[in-house]
């Protein structure tokens, strides 16, 4: 009895010390995928820069690999145990925020203006304020310069149609059994961005129906089909890749022209021993392009939302941390202020690095639907079989509406 | 007349066997030679077996790796991987057994729950398992990631086989001479599946060792982490990094060989009926 | 075995069992229990909404047409890996267990697949089984057949991830094999060397009777992990070519993880459950007629 009490005593002498780690003092935890595999130096650089600045806030980072980050967070999320902070990208931000698992940042001091207009709409909805963009990126035309040599064609510009770039990728296709003309897969995102451009979309105006088998979407489907059927086709199919990725073709000179994303940039960098540029993806009657962000939201289970404000709010409009962004070409940032972005235009390869923010213009978001993943899934199904089998592009966009409409994806 | 086909018959098990050989070691050599690509592809129709430009690199960036350290990344794997293999090889063994020689009322039923265990994914028990661990205040703790191992139903499935065919007069003479129950256990029974046993450490070593989807959702202060872990972190977005992805591969199979070689030897030694008359 | 009948012993049994059987209830049962609950509701899990819905999600899911191709793949698996894998691990086990120069080496060969990661086997099992360029393809033209384009086929890539499973898997479970065949009293070979048995009487009389428990063991264990195959079917097609190799666990994945929905992915755990315990059942029942536990 006499012990007990004597540590009780001894305890209790000690918790003031203890308790030292001010009151002050909020850590928040922060869950994030984008810096994992080439950045992790430069979150660290940001982060020491925001804990700087705000004495008393600490950000304890939770870095996981993308293939595993959205099971990890949603394990939490639904074990009661979600991050103060995490990171999203567009897909899942809206599977988030349509479940209410990110909280409302109205009021909570986030200067919208320091950040793009159309980044903003994208985290926002019905007037209320989601999350706060970090970063995007997009998907651009990227062409061999020395296959066109080759073939003695002129680059591809920022006016060409899909019908100029097949034409060219026949052309180019024609100099050999192992080269390709264009790469473009046949998948739900590739879709949903292309129909834009032919002024088509997966569903109607106000979201209470599917529209994918409308004429402008069999236009394009078709168009892409096209590339990959027949004895000469342009675009290598999954046999034809054989295990191989479309950038490892695009780096052994192999590929014309590739649709991808501009984060390829660097290893194109390192590894592409031939001249290579970018435009703007070709359209139909028009442009349209990727809108991919990564944007930073709160836990609305959160208890510390104004520290974790001022951490999100930093991260993606404060200069010095902007700054480390731009320097480690790691994405761009989302502000509104372009001419700090023209840092970005001078580095090359490629020379054409304009052709970025002329993307932007043209960006398409992805379908809000609260089902997403369903019916991606089915598009997918259907899609991935078309490169082997003899499916018109109505029929298989017939096969989808059909399947979308019994899956009854879109009750509210 | 005799020899002569028993040298062709060896001659022709030899080729069979090095064929087999040849075709199971493929992938492992396809790994083994990616980690020394540096910036060439590493994925080319025909595949290159020998680099162009052999090089360190991936290995370096392994052992350099940014916001890491990979020797507490793997003092951290090895320290889970053994508290695994202990917990799992005492608890399974025990458990078995019971169940191989002590017959109670039930023991078959209970059994039969053990396997039923095994028939649910672990997919669907992460969530209310991740719950169980907050709950118990084990979130981010090693005891968290350890104390599941005692419910290794595999391990006890694969012991109590071996044990089944144990001679119970062995165990009954020995317990009529007044040996504790626990003195049968380690001093006889143990030694006579040392076979198995061993084969189970080293199975229980590998899955504490290559655990990967666990300790990434559990454990979340960075240097608590595992190796697997911090490996698989660096397969980001970009993957163009596969040279150093292999690398890491190739590293996090050399104790794993250690242990399998250890244990190997312990098999071929075969049982020991020590501590029998 | 004869046990002294004494509250010792039982409290000794108790303890024996306590450390695996406290670890069961607390990691196994209660979560498993958990599923059995939310099989039963429409939980969203990352919306933590959870409603009771009974039956619905296994109504859903036993008359949607997805259903009866997740049955299709997932035993065609079954039965093209099992006796597979049960004859090469038997294999295995039995040449390795001979005393030859080089059993060491080719041993731990064959223990390779074992160790190497699945991200590196599936770079090249896909070259392996690519219809133009494939490994496979190549050897089979060399004796005049012409091989179909496995993993991009609806009809041949759940067999092209058979032989990729068998490859990998074949080394773990021939150890077990080893390690029964090395536990077999020395003795009993003696006396049938005394007695003039000849090597088919020895295989058939000592051998396998004494073996036969371990590969009781791999016939139940690989039911019960054969009907849950995932990872070689995720890293290899993904549930392609155009849903052509789903299976059980990759359902229940994409239902918990993709679309969050939680109670379709335990309903669907718990279709699953049943079917391994009919067969695990079957499988119990029939062990008395060729397994052989006396010593």
């Amino acid at each position: 009895m006499k012990k007990l009490l004597a540590l009780v005593l001894a305890i209790a002498m000690f918790l003031p010390l203890i308790s030292v780690a001010s009151a002050e003092d909020v850590t928040l935890t922060y869950a994030c995928f984008s810096a994992a595999g080439a950045q992790e130096e430069t979150l660290k650089k940001m982060i020491s820069v925001f804990e700087s600045k705000n004495p008393g806030i600490k950000i304890d980072v939770q870095l996981t690999g993308y293939a595993d980050y959205f099971t990890t967070l949603a394990t939490k999320v639904a074990g009661g145990n979600a991050p103060d902070v995490f990171e999203m990208n567009m897909e899942n931000f809206l599977s988030y925020m349509l479940r209410g698992q990110t909280a409302d940042l109205t009021n909570l001091g986030i200067a919208k203006d320091n950040y793009s207009a159309g980044t903003i709409a994208a985290v926002s909805s019905d007037g209320k304020l989601y999350a706060v963009p970090e970063s995007f990126s997009t998907c651009v035309l990227i062409y061999n310069k020395a296959l066109f040599d080759q073939a003695g064609l002129s680059y591809p510009t920022d006016t060409w149609t899909w019908a100029d770039a097949q034409a060219a990728a026949e052309k180019i296709r024609a100099l050999g059994d192992d080269i390709w003309g264009y790469n473009q897969p046949i998948t739900y995102n590739e879709f949903y961005k292309s129909i834009a451009s032919n002024g088509g979309s997966l569903l109607n105006a106000d979201h209470s129906a599917f529209t994918v088998n409308s004429p402008e979407n069999v236009a394009v489907l078709d168009a892409m089909i096209a590339r990959v059927r027949g004895d000469k086709h342009v675009m290598p199919t999954q046999e034809d890749l054989a295990g191989r990725g479309d950038w490892d073709l695009f780096q052994d000179g192999k590929i014309g022209m590739i649709i991808t994303g501009i984060w390829a940039f660097p290893t194109f960098t390192e590894k592409c021993k031939f001249d290579w540029d970018i435009v703007t993806e070709p359209g139909f009657k028009t442009k349209a392009s990727f809108f991919f962000a990564n944007v930073n939201c709160i836990s609305p289970s959160s208890a510390k939302q104004e520290a974790a404000a001022k951490f999100i709010d930093a991260m993606g409009s404060d200069p010095d941390i902007v700054q480390l962004r731009l320097d480690a070409s790691w994405e761009l940032p989302t502000i509104a202020d372009q001419t700090k972005l023209a840092q970005y235009l001078t580095i090359t390869p490629p020379a054409n690095r304009a052709a970025v923010f002329t993307s932007m213009d043209y960006a398409v978001a992805p379908p809000a639907l609260q089902e997403s993943a369903a019916a991606t899934e089915i598009i997918n199904n259907v899609l991935s079989t078309l490169e082997t089998n003899d499916m018109t592009a109505q029929a298989a966009l017939d096969e989808i509406q059909a399947q979308l409409e019994e899956a009854d994806l879109l009750k509210k | 007349m005799r020899k002569k086909h028993s040298v062709v018959r060896t001659i022709l098990f030899y080729l069979l066997l090095i064929a087999m050989a040849i075709v199971t070691l493929l992938p492992f050599l396809w790994m083994l030679s990616s980690s020394f690509k540096g910036s060439e592809s590493i994925r080319t129709i025909p595949i290159r077996w020998i680099p162009e430009h052999p090089t360190l690199e991936g290995y370096r960036a392994v052992f350099n790796m940014q916001g890491f350290s990979f020797a507490r990344a793997s003092f951290n794997s090895l320290f889970l991987a053994l508290m695994c293999t202990v917990v799992q090889v005492f608890s399974a063994c025990m458990a078995a057994f019971v169940f191989a020689k002590i017959p109670f009322k039930g023991s078959g039923k209970l059994f039969g729950l053990y396997l039923a265990t095994m028939m649910i994914p672990g997919t669907v028990t992460m969530v209310p398992n991740y719950i169980i661990l907050r709950v118990l205040g084990l979130l981010d703790s090693y005891t968290g990631l350890i104390l599941p191992s005692l419910a290794n139903v595999f391990g006890v499935f694969l012991m109590r086989q071996s044990m089944m065919t144990l001679n119970d007069s062995y165990l009954e003479s020995a317990m009529l001479d007044g040996a504790s129950l626990y003195r049968v256990f380690l001093v006889i029974v143990l030694p006579m599946v040392a076979p198995t046993l061993a084969t189970m450490v080293l199975l229980a070593f590998m899955g504490g060792w290559n655990s990967y989807l666990w300790p990434l959702i559990v454990l979340t202060s960075t240097d608590k982490q595992t190796l697997q872990v911090v490996l698989g972190n660096m397969n980001g977005l970009y993957k163009n990094k596969e040279h150093v992805l292999m690398a890491g591969a190739v590293l996090t199979i050399l104790p794993i060989l250690l242990v399998y070689l250890l244990t190997q030897r312990k098999v071929d030694s075969g049982i020991s009926l020590g501590g029998l008359k | 075995m004869y046990l002294p009948k004494s509250t010792g012993r039982k409290v000794a049994t108790a303890a024996f069992l306590a450390p695996s059987l406290i670890g069961l209830v607390v990691f196994c049962l209660i979560p498993i229990v958990s599923t059995l609950v939310f099989s039963l509701m429409d939980y969203d899990m990352l919306a933590g909404s959870m409603q009771w819905i009974g039956l619905k999600n296994f109504v859903r899911i036993l008359t949607g047409r997805e259903f009866p191709q997740v049955l299709l793949h997932t035993f065609t698996y079954l039965v093209l890996y099992l006796p597979l894998i049960l004859a090469l691990a038997l294999m295995e086990g039995m040449v390795l267990n001979h005393n030859f120069k080089g059993r060491q080496v080719f041993r731990t060969i064959f223990y390779t697949p074992v160790i190497t990661s699945w991200v590196a086997a599936a770079v090249v099992w896909t070259w392996v089984l690519s219809g133009k360029y494939g490994l496979l393809n190549q050897m089979l033209a060399g004796i005049g057949i012409s091989g179909p384009p496995w993993l991009s086929s609806k009809e041949w890539a759940m067999p092209g991830i058979v032989f990729a499973a068998l490859w990998k898997d074949a080394g773990y479970y021939a150890l077990m094999v080893l390690a029964a065949l090395k536990s077999i009293d020395p003795a009993y070979y003696e006396a049938a060397a005394i007695d003039g048995a000849t090597p088919a009487r020895r295989f058939f009389s000592i051998t396998l009777p004494l073996v036969s428990p371990t590969l009781f063991l791999l016939m139940v264990i690989n039911v019960i992990y054969g009907l849950q195959v995932f990872e070689s079917v995720l890293i290899m097609t993904d549930g392609g070519p155009g849903g052509g190799t789903t299976v059980f666990l990759e359902r229940i994945y994409k239902y918990a993880f993709d679309q969050y929905k939680m109670g379709m992915a335990s309903a669907y755990s718990w279709i699953l459950f049943l079917l391994i315990l009919l067969f695990t059942l079957a499988q119990f029942r029939l062990q008395k007629k060729w397994v052989n536990y006396d010593a």
